[in-house]
């Protein structure tokens, strides 16, 4: 019974982190390559929302791929770091200079 | 999920593929009929059929275009004309709505309001007003994207959410499918699952290519909807110099100057066009600010030269003719993707054989939906087998999904046939014609829907898959019985678009009634006769019979 | 391009996919084994069989491109290859022993058409 319930909790995270942390990690990475390809900056969104839908199934799929539910939020997070930082560092969202 | 890849893959592929599958039929019936929407629509529109016959001169087609505007809205900011091509021969014209009326300054316009729009015979200049008021063709194309009876915000969201799902189940997909190659030629029919199996692979690889890029493409016609984040992050709040920097627009001035001016002629600005576009290279003209000083005649070249769905334009002073833009304007490489992704998806550039491609691939899609979502039920019955020996029934969750199977799989394709039952029969001078067609094709599936959710028996599979082969197969007849373009008067007029409708929902229809023929047979017979060494795969148990 | 030379390379593209399809899905052994009873194998048979193939396809590939340009013709091929492969497989399945002949006729026609569409493009 335990065990049921630890497979249903599993897949309820991993379903949580495919949709909404796939969702934020492709959105960050959309916003990091918008403000830092060297095009320009309509091109540069451009590429960015078109990579994001390549990002995101990936992600998905690489969620439920891993060996626990706990994998997959730490992954999410590591790969979150790079492009978040990048998104803070040039302000995009708190009205810094663009 | 400690099984390995291939296995968490096929548990993601079967969950996505099921939660999704009901709503992605509806989106590739309709999509898939799309690409002959307007052809649809002309069949739906037998009053048109005259003016079909005859050839127009773009330069005369747009003189008559423009006369009907200066007559029917000389206030207007904004002229759209759409000159007569291969797909459709009407002339189409559009127009925004004269200025607001200051003293309504504060009023909600709803949306369908803002345009006007009229659909004029090319060789006079006369409103096709005798055409029965139909949405024809896009009624099915909207509901592609837009469902229907809700928002749009909304149906985009749910549409574009599927289509994630879908994409996942395709690339899930691949990685489960372990035998690729070996399996690519391979069909076995009544083998029970084994066979539903075998559709689902060979309906999904022998068109991988096509269902890769047709899910990818439909998430990018909307994804700034859905990922505005890129945008955003560069453009904060303006988000519309993105659209304008993107398309390196030619800057039309907003404001209309309210000065009144004569409008250029426009066959000069025709001819330059057709000089540098070829012959018959206008499809859509755009007049701004028509008969002020600072109109402006933007001239789009007709869709087919190219993939990309954004067609260069030559964009001309509105009072004196003179050349703004110049004519070819390569777009930077990502929106340039962006338009070939969206003209692929939408396949406007296709020539006939091209789109019979398409239209082929398009069905194939339909079928590895529908034999996955059967596939899924049969798989999941296994799980009962003991209890249905002993009389007893299956579980809740299969019931539900056996239902909305039979709903959807069976149901759409009734819908759909409804709906072109529904333009023959339905009065010419009926109000709200539009709105009673829709009402046919909603009536006609929750009909069909109630029914398979109430018994979701092989029988009621074999009678709902007959009555859509009934429908769809008596078009033809009925087209003879209620209008004079049958398929004998087409086939000899030249009217190719009509006769081919006539001609595919006819073999949609002997199709519909071949499979329900197919469901009456008792598989389990078949099954027992098998002989297994032939069958290089483990034979699984046969859960065909329902 | 006219409609006969249209018309022509369409029909090799499809006819080409069909051929080349043909002798692919006969290289294996499980379909050459529909036609020839269980246990046989195409042998010696095979490698050509796969050459043949995809020389096939190739041409699909070829005639594609003549019809529709560099970036079309891609997608056109794709088009034909689908519709070539439904006609196999639903071939092996149903008349297997009709695949040889519908394979050798296709790939004639095929040949020709393409010569023919040269020649018509020419004049």
């Amino acid at each position: 019974m335990a065990s049921t319930i630890r497979y249903r909790a599993g897949v309820l995270s991993r379903t949580v982190a495919a949709i909404a942390g796939g969702y934020g990690l492709s959105a960050l990475i959309a916003a990091a390559l918008a403000l830092t390809l060297p095009t320009t900056r309509a091109e540069a969104a451009m590429t960015g929302t078109l990579t994001a839908f390549v990002v995101y199934p990936v992600a998905v799929m690489w969620v439920f791929a891993c060996a626990s539910a706990l994998r997959a939020w730490i992954g999410l997070l590591l790969a979150s770091l790079l492009p978040g930082a990048v998104v803070l560092a040039l302000g995009a969202f708190t009205g810094g200079a663009a | 999920m400690k099984e390995g890849l291939r296995q968490s893959m096929a548990w993601l592929h079967t969950w996505t593929g099921l939660l999704a599958g009901w709503i992605l039929f509806l989106v590739f019936c309709t999509g898939t009929a799309s690409y002959y929407k307007d052809e649809i629509t002309l069949w739906m529109k037998p009053e048109a059929h005259q003016s079909m016959t005859r050839q127009v001169a773009p330069a005369a087609a747009t003189a008559n275009a423009v006369a009907f505007l200066e007559q029917r809205a000389p206030k207007s900011d904004r002229w759209i004309i759409t000159l007569p091509s291969e797909r459709e021969p009407t002339l189409r014209t559009m127009w925004a709505p004269p200025p607001a009326d200051p003293a309504r300054q504060g009023e909600q316009r709803p949306r369908r309001a803002r345009f006007g729009n009229a659909t004029l015979d090319p060789a006079t200049g006369e409103e096709l007003a005798a055409a029965r008021a139909t949405r024809g063709g896009e009624f099915l194309y909207r509901m592609h994207f837009d469902l229907h009876y809700m928002p749009v915000i909304w149906s985009r969201w749910i549409v574009g959410i599927c289509a994630m799902f879908m994409l996942v189940a395709i690339l899930s997909g691949i990685v489960t499918h372990k035998r690729i190659f070996k399996d690519f030629f391979t069909f076995r029919p009544a083998k029970g699952q084994r066979s539903w199996l075998d559709a689902h692979n060979a309906s999904a690889v022998l068109a991988l290519p096509y269902h890769l890029m047709i899910t990818y493409t439909g998430i990018v016609t909307l994804m700034f909807l859905y990922m505005p984040w890129g945008v955003k992050a560069v453009y904060q709040d303006e988000r519309d110099k993105f659209f304008t920097e993107l398309r390196q627009d030619v800057a039309i001035d907003p404001k209309a100057s309210r000065v009144p001016a004569a409008l250029t002629p426009l066959q000069p600005l025709l001819a330059q066009a057709t000089a540098a576009w070829g012959e018959g290279g206008v499809g859509r003209i755009v007049i701004s600010h028509p008969k002020q000083t600072n109109a402006a005649v933007a001239l789009y070249r007709r869709d087919g030269k190219q993939m990309s769905v954004d067609q260069p334009a030559m964009v001309f002073d509105g009072v004196t003719g003179a050349l703004v833009s110049p004519p070819e304007q390569a777009a930077a490489p990502a929106a340039q993707t962006q338009g070939v992704m969206i003209g692929l998806h939408a396949a406007r550039f296709s020539s006939a054989a091209l789109r019979a491609l398409f239209f082929v691939a398009g069905l194939a899609g339909c079928a590895m939906v529908a034999t996955g979502l059967i596939l899924w039920a049969v798989k999941d019955r296994q799980k009962y087998a003991k209890a249905l020996a002993k009389g007893g029934r299956v579980g809740f969750g299969l019931r539900l999904v056996d239902g909305l199977n039979l709903g959807a799989i069976a149901g759409v394709p009734i819908a759909i046939a409804a709906y072109f039952w529904s333009n023959r029969l339905l009065p010419v001078e009926l109000a709200e014609r539009p709105a009673m067609e829709a009402a046919w094709f909603f009536g006609a599936w929750g009909t069909a829907a109630v029914l398979a959710m109430a018994r979701p028996s092989r029988r009621m599979w074999q009678i709902l898959l007959a009555v859509g082969g009934v429908l769809f197969a008596g078009l033809p007849l009925l087209n003879l019985l209620t209008t004079e373009s049958h398929l004998g008067y087409s086939l000899s007029h030249g009217l190719l678009q009509i006769a081919g409708f006539d001609l595919v929902v006819l073999v949609i229809g002997i199709g519909l009634l071949f499979a329900a023929k197919q469901m009456g047979k008792s598989r389990m017979n078949k099954v027992n006769k098998v002989n297994k060494a032939n069958d290089p795969a483990p034979v699984l148990a046969s859960g065909g019979a329902a | 391009m006219s409609a006969l030379t249209n018309g022509l390379l369409i029909y090799a593209a499809l006819a080409a996919a069909l051929a080349g399809f043909s002798g692919l899905s006969l290289a294996m052994d499980r379909h050459w084994e529909a036609l020839y009873g269980r246990g046989s194998s195409p042998g010696d048979k095979t490698r050509w069989l796969q050459a043949c193939g995809t020389a096939g396809l190739l041409l699909s590939l070829a005639a594609s491109l003549a019809l529709k340009g560099a970036t079309q013709g891609w997608v056109m091929w794709l088009g034909a290859l689908t519709a070539g492969a439904v006609v196999v497989v639903l071939t092996l399945t149903y008349h297997a022993r009709r695949l040889i002949p519908l394979a050798k006729a296709a790939a004639v026609s095929a040949v020709v058409a393409t010569i023919a569409a040269q020649a018509a493009h020419a004049l």
